[in-house]
This record gives structure tokens, C-alpha cells and sequence, in this order.
């Protein structure tokens, strides 16, 4: 009796082995356009509306947990103020989530109506529903799809600086693959020096990315801003238009041996704190996103 | 049903909120933590099976690659299930104690995957401080997720009622000598 069900046991994780084993295979195997992608895609459709619901339903909850971290990394202060902020608490975590909203949206619009906002370009604004968990895929899901104007690989800003591009799109939900995501590469600019090169994330540290193959002799002083290229070929495009803040340089590594020098940047947006985002669509609807779609490998 | 619902309400409560609160420089995972508790209370195929579902379903949500969390989940559920099997499950400690060391293996596991798979990208060394936090993060809310896992387990588990026998048994040698 005992040996039977330990046969059971082992038949069935051997089975379910077996079936993970097998979509690994079939998923890496086929291309973006294939079966599992699209069940993937219909199943972030699907969740989508749950995912929405529970975040605007939890809003509270979230900014409340929000709200312990900050104190807990603030230990403290929050000795000498815990008695009031006890008393405020209700009030203060709906005033601040309603200034966050404000503040977000401010900036927003002030960024829409600034010189560092893209010519030839509108934006749909959307909210942020969900996040990955994982350090590894550094997504966010926005509750805006394609039935909102957005096509795959337009890029996604705040009003600090640009965030990462639409991954992965629905009707009524996309993904958004950050910068700082280990399959990110925006090609960027040194600003006024011109040295150019390709900023890449370092995973496991969403404040640091690396501006990669950057000459070497080229003078990046510690401070000033990477923006993006936004190069044009008579056939391919950039991603991203030209002009966009990525971030500021913090330091730069320049070793002998190495053809190139590596700088450090610190994102202009905060890619973690993200509540409202803007996706940059081109003017006159979705015309020139295919330009988009058949340059998405090329950052 | 309980369990499926179980499944879905944590993969949404993950995404919706538990990702978007940091604590510690890193978010909690709630994944592994039920997976964890299933396959503490209900044995290994039970842990096997919903490391598997909620892997595929968190996969499917974060359009990651398919079948790799699912993979790495039933690995996760089967040895918790065996030590539930052979262990003490009842001691206090065991819930914290297993969900950092599940979370740490899972997330280990996660990125030499990842690294198997190909990355292109530099990896920071605050990689490692992020797995470590987020094994401490989840081992102390493991002890919150076990106790709730356990309630809305309980009608279902049949081995809930192993020890009440046991503890019978006990006291009737007892009073016999």
C-alpha cells in the first residue's frame, strides 16, 4: 500500500516535471507571434480587469504598507512622531495618495509641455496595475491597451525621464518592459559633450544602469545628462525619439584594457514609485509604429 | 475550489499590491510562501501540484518565460511536502524558518536559471543583498500566511486529522500501563 502510493506520488511530479519541461521547450522555441505568447496575452486580458479592480480596491492598503516601509526605514523618526502620526494616519494616507496622484499628473503635464517632449508625438496617459515582483523582469502592467491607440515598442515616460517601451499589448492592457529590465537597450547621448552609447540596466540594482561603449577619451563629467539618441536610417528607426532624460551620469569606469569606458547613471525616474505613466504615440494615429514594430530589435 | 481560489487570490494580491509596497529595498512573494504552506499541510503531491499552478499562473500574468516558475514551484511544494512528512510541522519556528529558506532557495534557483538561460545584461552584487532580503522578508510573513493557508485548508485536509488520532492512541496506552 505504502509503495503504491509512493509510486503515485512519484508519477505525478514526474508528470508535472515532465509538463514544465515541455512548455519551457515550446515556449523558447516558438516565436512572439505563437500559440503559448498569444494564450499568455489573452490570459493578461483576462486578469486585466481583476487586476485593476483589486488595485484601485487596495489603493489604501498599498499606500498604508507604502507608508510601513518608509517608517520602517526611518526608525527614528518615527519614535518621536508615532503618537501623531498614529492620530493622522487615516487623514494623511489620503491626503498624500491624492498629492501623489496630483503630483505625478503635474509633472506629467509639465513634461508634455516642455522642449524635452518629442515632436511628431501624442501620449496616452495610463495607470500602473500591476508590477513584477522579480528583480529579473522588471515590468509593469498599465491599464491601457491596444483599443487606447498603443502599439508594441512605444515608449513609456514619466514626467522625469523615460521608463522602458510596451512589451507586451491587449486591448485593454499592456505590458511595459522597464530600463532596467536584463533585456533592455536604449541607445542614449552625453548632453552637450555628444558621446554616445547604449544604456543597459545592471539587474538587481534599478538605480544604477550603465551607459555601455562609450569611446574612450570622450569626457563624461559626473553630472551631466544622458538623454536618448533617437537615431533615423533610410530603412530603421530608433525605439526611441531623440531628446528623452534618461538619467544623470554618477560615475565612469575606465579600465587600460578596454576599448570603451563604462558610465554609471542614475535614472531620472523613480522606477519603482510609479502610479501614472504616459505612452508616446506618433502623430496621426498608429502609422508609424510599424516603423516601431519592424525596427523592435533595434534599440 | 478552495485552492484554485486560493491560487488566483494570491497571484492577483501579489501583482495588485504586495509588489508595489518595498520594504527592506525588496517586495515579499507571496508564490512561494502558499506553495510553501500547501505542501507543509497537505503533503508533497499537494505541494507539487499547486507549485505548479500558481507557477504557470504567475508566468501567464508576468508574460515570463512559460513554465519556468511552474518548474522551480513543484520543486519548491514537493520538499516542503516531504519534510511536513517526515518533520515536525507543528513547532512555531517552522513556518518563518521555511518560508526564508524556501524563498531563498526559490529565488537562487530563479536567477542561476536566468543566468542559464542567457543574460546580456551586467548583474549588480546588490542582486544577492535583494535574495537575501526577500528570504527575510518572506520568512517573517510566513508566519502571518501559514496560520491562513491553514484555515482555509482545514475542511480539506485530510491528514488535519492524523494527529487528533495519534494523540488518542497516546493517551490510551497511557492510562493501559
Amino acid at each position: 500500500m505504502y509503495k503504491k502510493s509512493v509510486r503515485r506520488r512519484r508519477a505525478v511530479l514526474a508528470l508535472l516535471v515532465a509538463l514544465s519541461i515541455a512548455l519551457l521547450t515550446a515556449y523558447f522555441r516558438e516565436s512572439a507571434s505563437g500559440g503559448l505568447h498569444a494564450v499568455q496575452r489573452g490570459f493578461m486580458e483576462a486578469l486585466a480587469p481583476l487586476q485593476e479592480g483589486a488595485t484601485r480596491a487596495l489603493k489604501p492598503a498599498r499606500d498604508f504598507g507604502g507608508w510601513v516601509g518608509d517608517v520602517f526605514d526611518a526608525k527614528s523618526e518615527n519614535k518621536k512622531l508615532r503618537r501623531e502620526v498614529e492620530r493622522l494616519r487615516s487623514q494623511l494616507v489620503a491626503t498624500q495618495t491624492a498629492a501623489r496622484d496630483r503630483g505625478e499628473l503635474k509633472t506629467l503635464a509639465d513634461f508634455n509641455q516642455s522642449s524635452l517632449f518629442p515632436d511628431g508625438y501624442d501620449h496616452v496617459t495610463a495607470r500602473v496595475i500591476g508590477r513584477s515582483p522579480t528583480v529579473w523582469y522588471s515590468t509593469i502592467t498599465v491599464d491601457k491597451g491596444s483599443s487606447s491607440g498603443l502599439h508594441l515598442n512605444q515608449p513609456v515616460v514619466t514626467g522625469d525621464g523615460l521608463i522602458g517601451r510596451v512589451s507586451t499589448l491587449s486591448p485593454h492592457a499592456a505590458q511595459i518592459t522597464l530600463i532596467t529590465d536584463h533585456t533592455s537597450a536604449v541607445s542614449a547621448q552625453v548632453v552637450p559633450d555628444g558621446a554616445t552609447g547604449l544604456v543597459k540596466p545592471r539587474v538587481g540594482d534599478p538605480s544604477d544602469l550603465l551607459l555601455d561603449f562609450v569611446e574612450k577619451g570622450r569626457s563624461v563629467p559626473k553630472g551631466t545628462t544622458v538623454v536618448t539618441s533617437g537615431w533615423r536610417s533610410s530603412r530603421l528607426e530608433s525605439l526611441f525619439p531623440r531628446g528623452i532624460p534618461i538619467g544623470e551620469v554618477t560615475r565612469v569606469d575606465s579600465k587600460e584594457r578596454e576599448l570603451y569606458q563604462r558610465v554609471h547613471l542614475k535614472p531620472f525616474a523613480d522606477l519603482r514609485q510609479m502610479d501614472v505613466v504616459e505612452i508616446l504615440i506618433p502623430s496621426g494615429g498608429g502609422g508609424s509604429s510599424s516603423a516601431a514594430e519592424r525596427a523592435q530589435t533595434i534599440p | 475550489m478552495r485552492l484554485s481560489a486560493l491560487v488566483v487570490l494570491t497571484v492577483v494580491l501579489q501583482l495588485a499590491v504586495v509588489s508595489e509596497i518595498p520594504l527592506l529595498g525588496t517586495n515579499a512573494d507571496l508564490a512561494p510562501l502558499l506553495v510553501l504552506s500547501v505542501g507543509l499541510l497537505g503533503g508533497p503531491v499537494a505541494g507539487a501540484a499547486i507549485g505548479f499552478s500558481t507557477g504557470l499562473l504567475v508566468d501567464m500574468s508576468l508574460v515570463q518565460t512559460l513554465g519556468l516558475s511552474s518548474l522551480l514551484l513543484i520543486a519548491i511544494g514537493y520538499l516542503a511536502g516531504r519534510y511536513g512528512e517526515v518533520g515536525d510541522r507543528t513547532h512555531a519556528l517552522i513556518p518563518p524558518i521555511a518560508g526564508a529558506v524556501g524563498t531563498f532557495l526559490y529565488t537562487v534557483a530563479f536567477s542561476i536559471s536566468q543566468f542559464l538561460l542567457g543574460v546580456d545584461s551586467a548583474v549588480s552584487p546588490l542582486l544577492i543583498r535583494d535574495i537575501f532580503a526577500q528570504a527575510a522578508l518572506n520568512g517573517l510573513l510566513a508566519i502571518a500566511v501559514y496560520p491562513v493557508v491553514r484555515r482555509v485548508l482545514r475542511p480539506c485536509l485530510v491528514e488535519y486529522f492524523v494527529p487528533r488520532r495519534r494523540s488518542a492512541t497516546t493517551a490510551l496506552r497511557t492510562t493501559s500501563s
